[in-house]
């Protein structure tokens, strides 16, 4: 049964020692079968994104439907950002999840090191209550959220996005459950003995162990927080919007049409897409440490 | 969606890896200084977590228009006494249960089945995995818009499918209940089987392959395996998933609000989930105080969850 | 029929705008330019209406620069239709900014939660028919009351007494000057009549189609002749027939009223009869299946306020040039959409505001804006012009649009609104729709949709 630390550092390792040992079996064609099957099936929508995205309107108004990429894409682009200012949200998105995994990533280390590590009073109290909420969907809160944001005056601004997703109880927990094992008591006592300030301690001997986890924890907080709908509809519009949020106002607009929606969606998805074809591996690792169990 | 899918993501990882919980030992230093670690996250946590959620139960006993929001008036638990014969909640509660089995089912189990695919020894393994994974970085609004062409009944790729099987074209977005329900449930589907192969994957590799190779001695074949050791091996992350699907479907919203555009969740209110209710009560007929009483209502069906959740992680424990 | 209250609001109303935000501000409008008609003496117009004196203009700056902000939805095409530089040449102190908002029920969203906070409020905001109910009802308070600002009795005898009284309080107090107006017509395709060997000729047209019973027996015969749908949608029948009632949603009182309301009743049941004739293209409004069918010719009518004009125009394109016509609605005149520009009370510049928004609404800004983009006036003043009377447009096959909409508008009657118009017509349309699409049983959706109705009203 392995612990969260121990997956992290052992995963990768572990594959590679068992096919180099030959013992994991070998696919055969079904397998492959199957599994292009279900690639086809995974890329089959974002391609036709980009089919229906650059045709005219009454291009696809046919049977059978297109199957190829035609040549309006970028007429259908150009018009799609004329409806809704797409690159704008964009930015606003990256700003948004930014400071989101930021403050995330930062006050949970913290946090999660002080329950892994510190015995204070209200260390199990306070932990207990963190980890019970981390179950309740946090949109059953979104009315006073509302009411306050409105009081403040910050409705439409992106900080009534950002202030509630500062923190997450999940993060706190993932955070605590990699130091309780990732971070040796002792070498903190060796620290303490030397002299040094807690806070030196956190900064020389904790952070740096704890690095690979914030890693996780940031491309989660920064996934979901690019994600993230139901709130920001409710506190922002197309007006100032994040990508989600523009999208959306696209796709509802006065004239909502296929090619131009379509269109739309590829610029707000394909750059994700190409960073994620990239990065894949590395993320596939980090989505699979992050949710290894024994 | 995403946060609760992570989070339990995240929870798999933790306490299911170890089933007697191993004691933290604390380090000997500081102590006054924990708090001063603890304070940031808790003081974020308590304004914009805590306070809003218990705050929302009082709100729920009053009258609140969202054009208004400084006017309260307190009328009881006259919001609750009306939603248990309200046939629209009751539809709502209905559907998002429903919905949340029709997605949740088809999607582990293929789940199930694709990462004991991707756990045999292959050439582009990686390929798979990503290819597999682009639907979950494709964003819940953009995968609805998308799926919103693909059903277009007089355009929509699927009824051109349909038709080769003699099917007339569907108004998916207005049709018989099952119809749009699993429509919106492909929605989800599409975007979540590969995510959660992987999680499977993770889980398989986390098996000892002794207990495959003393299996095959004894005359055990692939499917036996399968059944009698990945699958028992797998059961907390099992377990775990099909909670954390149905916490993930009472918080549906993008998927029904966009994919019929609008907050009746189709005609007939055919696919019209909690949240979008709960939207749809405040934010469009603007009345906050019986959207709170639909919020904090849907609180305590999400701890019952939460509860039963608890009950089958012990009673797992208890067998191992 | 799944409009979200944006949708509906834009389809109440805000179409005004809506329509333009396609035809105005996007690369259509390239396309839309041939719709435009061409009224008689397109220079003159402006300064033959003119209602407001243009030789001592109060510009309300006290001699200081100032920046007025002024929130809109869509696209009102002040811009595009130069008034903002003709205003800064006549007050070369201001400086006019433009909050534009895509879609109004975005805008709605902001409006209300600014005006219940008293904060972020636009020198000028544009109100829609949709919410001008919810504005009077409950916010009446925090706008300038038009009747107390100078010149009141001249300005108000400008507009459409039934203009002015929609954005009034049941106290008294008008919160808002009248843009433009809805006047409904009937678009059809003269050249798919013709095909299917039924009368084409508007003049022809206008009798058979004098009554909604009419309308829809003619329908029948051209499904017969064609095998296709005659008009649209069930919604175009319904919401132009609900406003030719003495009563739409509400009573005299402004209190919903959908029950005992002559104009839902009969409007509800020649939907139900035009549906169950199998005649519309049981197409929802406003939805994307609905934009396609324009250039696909899927259907051979439309009920049409005059801001529709553009709106067919940029979706059925150049290809449609000439195929499109204009005849008089079914059953009456009857109006759909417009809006009104209000000035929020307190703000740093309220007199200067006062004056922008009564130069705007001006007949002489109303006459440019039919002139440069087909928003029929609020104002009487400006429609009774001759340029607005003789208009044509040659995109709609020649049609004498000006005396068409002019028409409508001069016979419209007027029914009480209510602050919850938008989501009962939107549960209206929703369950005409299951009648149309999925054959409901039409007294099980009258009693859904009243089901509904409760929902949004609490009572």
């Amino acid at each position: 049964m392995a612990t969260l630390e121990q997956t992290i550092r052992t995963v990768p390792r572990r594959r590679r020692r068992s096919s180099a040992a030959g013992r994991q079996l070998t696919a055969g064609p079904f397998t492959y079968i199957v599994l292009i099957l279900v690639t086809v099936i995974s890329v089959f929508p974002l391609y036709y994104t980009m089919v229906i995205g650059s045709h005219t309107n009454s291009e696809m108004a046919k049977s059978p439907p297109p199957f190829s990429v035609n040549t309006s894409l970028f007429d259908n682009m150009r018009e799609a950002l004329k409806q809704q200012p797409l690159f704008r949200d964009i930015l606003n998105s990256i700003f948004v999840s930014g400071m989101i995994t930021l403050g995330t990533v930062a006050f949970c280390t913290l946090s999660g090191f002080a329950f892994a590590k510190l015995r204070f009073r209200g260390n199990k109290i306070l932990f207990g209550l963190t980890l019970g909420t981390t179950l309740i969907p946090p949109q059953l809160g979104v009315i006073p959220l509302y009411m306050y944001m409105a009081k403040l005056g910050w409705i439409h601004h992106l900080q009534a996005v950002i202030l509630p997703n500062l923190v997450s109880a999940f993060g706190v927990f993932f955070m605590r459950q990699y130091l309780v094992n990732a971070m040796p008591t002792e070498l903190l006592e060796a620290g303490w003995v030397d002299g040094a300030s807690t806070f030196r301690i956190f900064r020389t001997i904790v952070l740096p162990i704890a690095r690979p986890a914030m890693a996780v924890l940031a491309m989660l907080t920064f996934l979901f927080a690019w994600n993230d709908f139901f709130w920001p509809l409710l506190v922002l519009n197309s007006h100032n919007a994040t990508v989600q949020v523009g999208l959306a106002g696209l796709g509802q607009g006065y004239i909502p049409q296929q090619n131009i929606i379509m269109a739309g969606t590829m610029l707000c998805t394909f750059p994700l897409l190409v960073v994620f074809v990239v990065l894949g591996k590395q993320i596939v690792g980090g989505i699979m440490q992050g949710a290894v169990k024994g | 969606m995403t946060a609760v899918r992570e989070a339990h993501a995240g929870v798999l990882a933790g306490t299911v890896g170890h089933p007697r919980k191993r004691r933290p030992r604390y380090a000997l230093i500081g102590s006054k200084a924990a708090y001063l670690y603890v304070a940031p996250f808790f003081v974020v946590f308590a304004i914009f977590g805590l306070y809003p959620l218990l705050y929302t139960g009082w709100i729920s006993l009053h009258d609140v228009s969202l054009l208004n929001i400084n006017k309260m008036t307190w009328v009881g638990f006259h919001n609750y006494t009306s939603l248990w014969t309200n046939h629209f909640f009751l539809n709502a509660l209905t559907n998002t249960i429903t919905i949340g089995i029709i997605s949740a089912v088809p999607q582990l189990l293929m789940a199930l089945g694709i990462a004991h695919l991707l756990n045999y020894r292959m050439k582009g393994s990686i390929a798979f995995r990503i290819a597999m994974l682009m639907p979950y970085a494709t964003s819940v609004v953009a995968t609805t818009l998308i799926f919103g062409e693909l059903y277009s009944r007089d355009f929509g790729f699927v009824n051109w499918f349909l038709h080769f099987f003699g099917v007339e074209p569907i108004n998916w977005v207005n049709a018989p209940k099952w119809q749009s329900q699993l429509a919106v449930a492909s929605i989800v589907i599409w975007r979540w089987t590969g995510y959660n192969a992987l999680i499977y994957l993770a889980g398989m590799q986390a098996i000892p392959h002794e207990l495959y190779e003393a299996a095959a001695i004894d005359g055990a074949n692939r499917w036996q395996q399968f059944r009698k050791i990945t699958i028992p091996s797998l059961r907390p992350t099992i377990l775990f998933t099909v909670v954390v699907s149905t916490i993930g479907s009472m918080q549906m919203f993008a998927e029904p609000y966009l994919f019929g555009s609008g907050t009746n969740g189709g005609g007939n209110g055919q696919y019209q989930t909690l949240t979008l209710y709960l939207y749809q009560q405040g934010w469009q007929y603007n009345h906050l105080g019986f959207a709170a009483a639909v919020a904090w209502t849907m609180l305590v069906v999400c701890l019952v969850l939460v509860i039963i959740n608890a009950m089958l992680t012990n009673a797992r424990g208890r067998r191992g | 029929m799944f409009m979200t209250s944006r949708r509906a609001r834009m389809a109440i109303g805000v179409a005004a705008v809506a329509a333009m935000a396609v035809a105005g501000c996007s690369s259509k409008s390239k396309t839309s330019a041939p719709a435009s008609s061409s009224p008689a003496g397109s220079s003159s117009p402006a300064a033959s209406a003119s209602g407001s004196a243009s030789a001592a203009w109060d510009c309300g700056d006290n001699g200081q620069k100032i920046t007025l902000k002024i929130g809109l939805f869509g696209n009102f095409a002040y811009k595009t239709a130069g008034l903002y530089d003709k205003y800064q040449q006549l007050c070369p102190n201001i400086t006019i900014q433009e909050d534009d908002i895509e879609q109004s029920g975005d805008y709605w969203n902001k409006l209300k939660t600014n005006l219940a906070a008293g904060s972020g409020l636009d020198d000028i905001q544009a109100i829609e028919v949709g919410f001008v109910a919810q504005v009077t009802a409950n916010y009446a308070d925090k706008f300038v009351d038009f009747n107390t600002v100078p010149n009141a009795a001249q300005i108000k005898s400008t507009f459409y007494p039934w203009k002015w009284q929609m954005a009034t309080s049941t106290d008294g107090k008008t919160v808002g000057l009248g843009t433009d107006a809805g006047p409904e017509a009937m678009c059809f395709r003269q050249d798919l009549l013709k095909a299917a060997g039924l009368p084409n000729d508007r003049n022809t047209l206008a009798q058979q189609w004098s009554t909604w019973d009419g309308f829809i027996n003619f329908g029948k015969q051209y499904k017969q002749k064609t095998g296709k749908a005659f008009i649209d949608s069930v919604n175009s029948i319904f919401n132009a027939a609900v406003y030719q009632g003495n009563e739409a949603y509400d009573n005299a009182q402004g209190k919903p009223d959908v029950e005992n309301s002559d104009g839902v009743k009969k409007a509800w049941q020649l939907a139900v009869q035009a549906a169950q004739a199998g005649i519309t293209a049981k197409i929802n409004q406003w939805t994307k299946d609905w934009n396609q069918s324009f250039a696909s010719g899927t259907f051979a009518t439309i009920s049409c306020p005059a801001w529709m004009l553009a709106y067919i125009t940029s979706q059925a394109g150049d290809a449609g040039k000439g195929k499109w016509d204009v005849t008089s609605l079914p059953g009456g005149a009857a109006n759909w959409g417009g809006s009104w520009l209000g000035v929020p009370k307190g703000g740093p510049h309220e007199k200067a505001a006062i004056a922008l928004a009564t130069w705007l609404t001006a007949p002489a800004q109303q006459l440019t804006m039919w002139t440069s983009q087909h928003f029929w006036p609020s104002s009487q003043a400006a429609a009774q012009d001759p340029s607005v009377k003789t208009a044509t447009s040659d995109y709609f096959n020649n049609a004498p649009i000006g005396e068409i909409f002019g028409n409508s508008a001069a016979n419209l009657k007027m029914p009480p609104i209510g602050p919850y118009d938008t989501d009962i017509q939107t549960a209206l349309d929703t369950e005409l729709g299951n009648v149309e699409q999925q054959g409901k049983n039409p007294q099980q959706a009258w009693n859904d949709a009243l089901a509904k109705i409760k929902q949004v009203t609490g009572s």
